[in-house]
């Protein structure tokens, strides 16, 4: 990741924010090209030294913060490369003259030339004139009207649209670079399915023709401050904020189902096309398997580094009685020591009441993915499924003995009707050999409708674990699929979507993708850059298991935007 | 054990140095005069202490200053018995020491403490102003100069601790921002000791990582970590320095946020 290079152009981002007055990103133009901008990132000259670097920076987002690149002005610029770089070199130079005072950086830089105008509209007039300009040094880059105009008009401090909640997928980071005139839209997703990668994408190429697949200009991510993981609670609602749908539930407790541990509700299915909620989609059930286990097929792997790992996370403070030292009397052990003193003994004074970070308040409900995508093998014949259900039980177990709530559900789907949690171990039971027989027990099939399940579970982990700190525990190969049409963008973002409510709840989340060859970049869109790790066993990620734990709590208690991180692999 | 702190009034020479930018010293006056309790919201280091110790020392009044802090209990706040010899004695609390005394008790960062700390407050927050210790079994009535003031820093709580509604409705809110430039300048020249120059550099400083929008720093530059980079200044550090070490390093761990702030503080400070 170029991020880590400590020569990388990302170095300059504050500064051109700072100097936009909204969020820029940095990034190297393609060899050979001049500086340029299109309103959302600075292309710098790629192979130049910081300092030549620094000034391209200045003067393009000096450019922006001054609104020299309104759309309204660059419209005139178009097709006209002549009058363009006459108005780059006044406004370059009226612009740095109005900044000399604030920032010290133009002052030093600034060519020695006194402005010529006083306005960016007046600038446009000269530079269509017929006066004399004088050249603009190359380090003024270049104006690219054709991407400026791409991109969207509106700042981030303009109100939010529904696009500015929409999920992006391409990644903003390094934004590609093409050859001016040439702005085709997002490759199409369905598309890709046709292209064949051995012989020419003959039938793509018809659909594209067929159906045209450029998108409207101002289809981007308008903004730019919108991370999704970035989300606050606020005290105000603004006019365009729209209720979350709520879960209709059809199993209350006069049902008779719950009696015998059913649980169920209708959930609402978020549509990234359509930018809304579908209301009551999904009918998500939970329910004890029925069938007695096979008590003898109970056996579970200890995991004592993941054990050690995970002993000093999520602890509450606990009130210890009789200690020799502590906060406050401890009345009872006060009054059984005078009683001791008057009857002729001297125990030990331990007369005090301490509180230590002992109490365990961690709830984890390990959601484990029982479909049947993960029936892949790996060489050694062991399946995605059981390296997970292997992982699961290890997890449960060790959490268990550490005396933090936990609770195991499978899950599989079979189309929207049917999204079924089997209760592995609810959080009221032990991890003895019956649930565990059951663990073992469980069979992939069906499909993955991975945000009714988060759902589902997020409400059962909000409503049972009754603990402060709660983590839903996802294993799963983070492919959500389901059989009529949940699939790809769709489901993504739907999971996504649900996590991203999970989280404004106050419950963090993890994925585990163990065994899986999952690629990063898919656990990336539906579970975000600091909430996934993928291991070919437990094994791998117990070492640092207590670091991707406290990652997925913090991400709550503070919420804030993280540089994507490469996962380990 | 927690800790706390008591001034007594000082004199006019030593008056807290505070400059006013709204109406809060007015707000502030007329709740001390009906013994109101005060919530003071702002981001860290933007004056929330100072403009107490101020009002403290203009209205004459004891400061007691309590820290909050996740293991805060109730009985850090209202005492304990501690053994003496054979006997219990009863130590006074901070908050019961200010009640019986007449002093502000100031209660800084109060979310940080446990809720049913913060509930401690709530019969001393209404029109009883009374703190039942029912570990002595008694009530107690605040003094007539009694008065509660807590802080709290809207943008830096989680979503897992945040103000109980039950708490804030009981308090006269104070939002206290960061200042504008001309006072911020003004203040950092006071505090620290330097210049106006280096004062206006770094306010332009402050301001411009004010700009950027939260996105990718926890916290901007407050108001102190401006003094601090002044308070360099004056010891003879250069201002590039002072700042490298008081403002950037200081606001992040990250190192290509480190090197981004770098670049925009090394821009917005005049060249040497």
């Amino acid at each position: 990741m170029t991020a880590s290079d400590p020569k990388s152009a990302d170095r300059f981002r504050f500064l051109a924010s700072f100097l936009a007055g909204r969020s820029l990103g940095v990034t190297e133009a393609p060899a050979g090209e001049a500086a340029h901008t299109d309103g959302r990132f600075v292309f710098v000259s790629a192979g130049r030294s910081a300092t030549e670097q620094r000034r391209e920076v200045l003067v393009q987002g000096a450019l922006l913060g001054a609104g020299s690149l309104d759309h309204r002005l660059v419209r005139a610029l178009r097709g006209r490369p002549n009058v363009a770089r006459r108005y780059l070199a006044l406004e370059v130079r009226r612009v740095l003259a109005g900044l000399a005072a604030q920032i010290a950086l133009a002052a030093a830089l600034r060519p020695t030339e006194e402005p010529t105008t006083s306005s960016a509209d007046e600038s446009l007039e000269v530079a269509r004139s017929r006066s004399m300009v004088a050249a603009p040094p190359e380090w003024f880059g270049v104006i690219r009207p054709s991407r400026l105009l791409a991109a969207p008009a509106a700042g981030p401090s303009a109100p939010a649209s529904n696009r500015d909640l929409r999920l992006k997928f391409d990644p903003t980071d390094a934004p590609e670079t093409q050859d001016e005139g040439d702005e085709p839209g997002e490759r199409s997703r369905l598309l890709e399915l046709f292209a064949n990668p051995l012989s020419s994408n003959r039938l793509s190429d018809l659909f594209n023709k067929l159906l045209g697949n450029s998108r409207s200009p101002g289809d981007g991510p308008a903004g730019g401050q919108m991370a999704v993981r970035s989300m606050r609670r606020v005290e105000s609602v603004g006019s365009s904020a729209r209720p979350l749908p709520v879960p209709l539930h059809f199993t209350t407790s006069s049902t008779p189902g719950s009696a015998v541990g059913v649980g169920g509700a209708l959930y609402p299915e978020w549509d990234v096309f359509n930018d809304r909620y579908r209301p009551e989609h999904c009918r998500v059930i939970d329910y004890l398997p029925s069938s007695t286990p096979d008590v003898s097929d109970a056996a579970v792997q200890h995991d004592e580094i993941l054990r050690r790992r995970l002993c000093r996370l999520g602890l509450g403070p606990k009130v210890l009685r009789r200690r020799p030292d502590g906060d406050d009397l401890d009345i009872e052990a006060l009054i059984d020591l005078f009683v001791d003193v008057q009857a002729g003994y001297s125990p030990p004074e331990q007369i005090y009441l301490e509180r230590r970070k002992l109490a365990r308040n961690l709830g984890v409900l390990i959601l484990l993915d029982a479909s049947g995508s993960a029936t892949d093998t790996d060489p050694g014949g062991c399946s995605v499924h059981d390296h997970q259900r292997r992982a699961a039980a290890t997890l449960a177990l060790t959490l268990e003995e550490l005396g933090d709530r936990v609770a195991v559900y499978g899950f599989r789907s079979q189309g929207r009707g049917a999204v079924r949690l089997p209760a592995i171990k609810p959080f009221g039971q032990r991890f003895g050999a019956a649930a565990r027989a059951r663990l073992n027990g469980l069979r992939p099939a069906g499909y993955t409708r991975l945000g009714a399940a988060i759902r589902r579970a997020g409400e059962i982990l909000k409503a049972e674990a009754g603990t402060p700190n709660r983590l839903l525990l996802v294993l799963s190969d983070g492919f959500p699929y389901d059989d009529d049409g949940y699939e790809s963008r769709y489901a993504e973002a739907d999971s996504h979507k649900a996590l991203e409510e999970l989280r404004t709840d106050g419950v963090a989340c993890l994925c585990l993708s163990i065994g899986a060859s999952t690629p990063v970049d898919a656990l990336h869109r539906v579970f975000g850059s600091a909430s996934h790790a993928n291991a070919p066993t437990l094994a791998d990620l117990s070492p640092r298991m207590d670091e991707l734990f406290l990652a997925a709590l913090t991400e709550l208690a503070a919420p804030q935007t993280r540089r994507p991180r490469a996962s380990s692999g | 054990m927690t800790t706390f702190a008591s001034k007594p009034a000082r004199s006019a020479a030593d008056a807290p140095f505070y400059r006013p930018v709204n109406d809060e010293v007015e707000v502030f006056r007329a709740a001390a005069r009906r013994g109101l309790p005060v919530l003071l919201k702002g981001p860290t280091g933007c004056g929330k202490t100072r403009f107490v110790e101020a009002m403290a020392h203009e209205l004459g009044r004891q400061l007691i200053t309590v820290g909050g802090h996740e293991d805060l209990t109730s009985a850090d706040l209202v005492g304990r018995f501690l053994l003496k010899g054979g006997e219990t004695i009863w130590v006074d609390g901070p908050l019961t020491r200010a009640v019986r005394e007449g002093a502000i008790c100031y209660l800084d960062e109060v979310v940080e403490a446990r809720q049913d700390t913060t509930v401690v407050i709530h019969p001393l927050a209404d029109h009883r102003r009374e703190l039942p210790v029912d570990r002595l079994g008694v009530t107690l009535q605040a003094a007539p100069g009694f008065q509660l003031v807590i802080s709290y820093n809207p943008g830096y709580q989680s979503v897992l601790k945040n103000i109980k509604e039950s708490t804030r409705q009981r308090f006269v809110a104070i939002e206290l921002g960061f200042q504008p430039a001309d006072i911020e300048t003004e203040v950092v020249a006071h505090e620290a000791g330097v210049g106006i120059e280096t004062a206006r550099a770094l306010v332009k400083v402050g301001a411009a990582i004010r700009t950027l929008d939260g996105a990718q720093l926890r916290e901007v530059a407050s108001t102190r970590l401006l003094i601090l980079a002044g308070g360099l200044v004056a010891e003879g550090l250069s201002l590039r320095t002072a700042a490298q070490s008081a403002i950037v390093q200081a606001l992040s761990d990250d190192p290509d946020v480190v090197r981004a702030l770098g670049e925009l503080v090394d821009a917005v400070l005049p060249r040497a």
